[in-house]
């Protein structure tokens, strides 16, 4: 049998997912360059796609319809899987601190933990914010950034559904001392001024920007190195990244 | 092609109004819009008309009730965050959400597998039957689909015994050609073929199936 002939045997097999995982995995990248198997297994799928409803329906308790209307539109109560260790570090983070704070004193124990458990759960609708705007961002740009002998970049995940902007500054060093690296949106009417970025550190800066509501329509950014306490509302220093949207 | 009308069952479901019974190619199209528009109401429609059948395949699978809640859960998150990924073109939207529910519930039986936890399920075929066999209560039967039920019911039970325990197996308690094989104590090369032939026909048969109309 050539090895054609073993996929075109077993895509029966494949559309139903009785493969072993490594024949899966194999039949996946065979896939993916022939289209003769693409279009027998799209059809075996369609032709078998009311199977599932074989088995018997099982009646939703009380609630759940509308538990899993919630679940699907609220980003807190029903978030991806990708999610879920998020949630599972915080709920570990906030147990251990609990746990850590109560061999001090009981009384203090509880103000604690209601303060650590309050600012891991901001930490963490922060972190759900960022993820939701990465997600559903409509344009991704990225540009390189060379600065001292450093090779970095900044990306930039527009998500015009809230119109807001996750900006990500990695890999470039902290500038000379009285400077500051400015992000700066290109605007259908010039420059606007938008924050100081805290480059340096040894983490990527990760900003989430509302669009400036002066300017007009915004078409791109950069990123420049400026005196720092400038007020000027145009750069004056090295431009370090320029992206247009 | 039959259209469903507006007709209702008592009681409110999660879409807040009559639960609308049947689906229509029409109607499925429009539900489909109004989720890529975002419509909460039309999530809920779809909610209620199709919750009990995610959770029969779910919960035949996964024999856990909770779990399969979960797997259902994850679908509707699919299906209301990704609407745009569905092909209208090359499929439907509730066998669509079938299979997201069938694939993460075989997701979540192969990684129960992998930590070796395997669950006396998988020892006896009697639990099994309960998955798909046909309930005869009659406010079963008044669920919206069981038409479809019944046919797809019907294919299986035209299946010989040998071809529908493999199919039983494979698709709906998730084995593997060589967990069969195991499981029955027969030739791996038995396993495909009986498998081959049984969904031959039930491809045969299952193909005409367009409106899920009761």
């Amino acid at each position: 049998m050539t090895t054609h002939e073993w996929f075109k045997e077993h895509r029966t097999a494949f559309a139903v997912r009785s493969l072993e995982a490594d024949e899966e995995r194999s039949f996946r990248e065979h896939l993916a360059g022939c289209a003769e198997c693409r279009a027998e297994v799209e059809r075996i799928e369609r032709e078998l796609a009311w199977l599932p409803m074989g088995a018997s329906p099982v009646r939703p308790r009380p609630g759940l319809t509308r538990a899993l209307v919630e679940g699907a539109i609220s980003v807190r109560r029903g978030g991806p899987r990708w999610l879920m260790p998020l949630g599972l570090a915080a709920s570990l983070l906030i147990a251990f601190g609990s746990w850590t704070w109560s061999l001090r004193t009981v009384a203090s124990a509880r103000d604690g933990f209601q303060r650590e458990r309050a600012g891991l759960l901001h930490r963490l609708s922060m972190v759900e914010d960022t993820l939701g705007i990465i997600r559903s961002a409509a344009k991704v740009r990225h540009a390189n950034i060379t600065m001292g002998g450093r090779q970095g970049g900044l990306v930039i995940f527009a998500d015009e559904r809230t119109h807001r902007w996750n900006v990500v500054v990695y890999g470039v060093p902290a500038p000379e001392p009285g400077e500051v690296c400015q992000f700066w949106f290109i605007t259908g009417t010039g420059m606007v001024k938008s924050v100081a970025v805290n480059t340096g550190l040894n983490t990527p800066a990760f900003l989430t920007l509302p669009m400036p509501p002066t300017g007009g329509t915004v078409m791109g950014a950069a990123l420049t190195v400026e005196p720092a306490g400038s007020t000027m509302d145009r750069p004056q220093g090295e431009e370090l990244a320029h992206l247009m949207m | 092609m039959k259209e469903s009308g507006a007709e209702s069952r008592a009681g409110a479901g999660a879409s807040g109004g009559p639960v609308v019974r049947g689906l229509t190619l029409e109607r499925e199209a429009s539900l489909q819009e109004r989720l890529l528009a975002r419509d909460e109401r039309a999530l809920g429609e779809l909610v209620d008309l199709v919750t009990p059948w995610l959770l029969g395949v779910a919960q035949a699978m996964l024999s856990d009730r909770d779990e399969a809640e979960e797997v259902v859960q994850e679908a509707f998150t699919i299906v209301w965050r990704r609407a745009d990924l569905f092909d209208r073109e090359s499929g439907r939207l509730v066998p669509w959400l079938l299979r997201i529910t069938r694939n993460r519930a075989i997701d979540r039986l192969r990684a129960r597998r992998r930590r070796t936890l395997k669950r006396t399920r998988f020892e006896t075929h009697a639990a099994a039957e309960a998955g798909w066999s046909p309930a005869t209560e009659p406010n079963e039967a008044a669920l919206p689909g069981w038409q479809v039920h019944e046919t797809v019911h019907g294919a299986l039970r035209e299946l010989p015994e040998d071809q529908l325990v493999v199919v039983r197996l494979a698709y709906f308690e998730g084995l593997t050609h060589s967990e069969i094989a195991g499981r029955l104590g027969i030739p791996l090369g038995t396993v495909k073929t009986r498998l081959r032939l049984a969904f031959d026909k039930l491809r045969g048969r299952l193909a005409s199936i367009r409106d899920w109309v009761t």
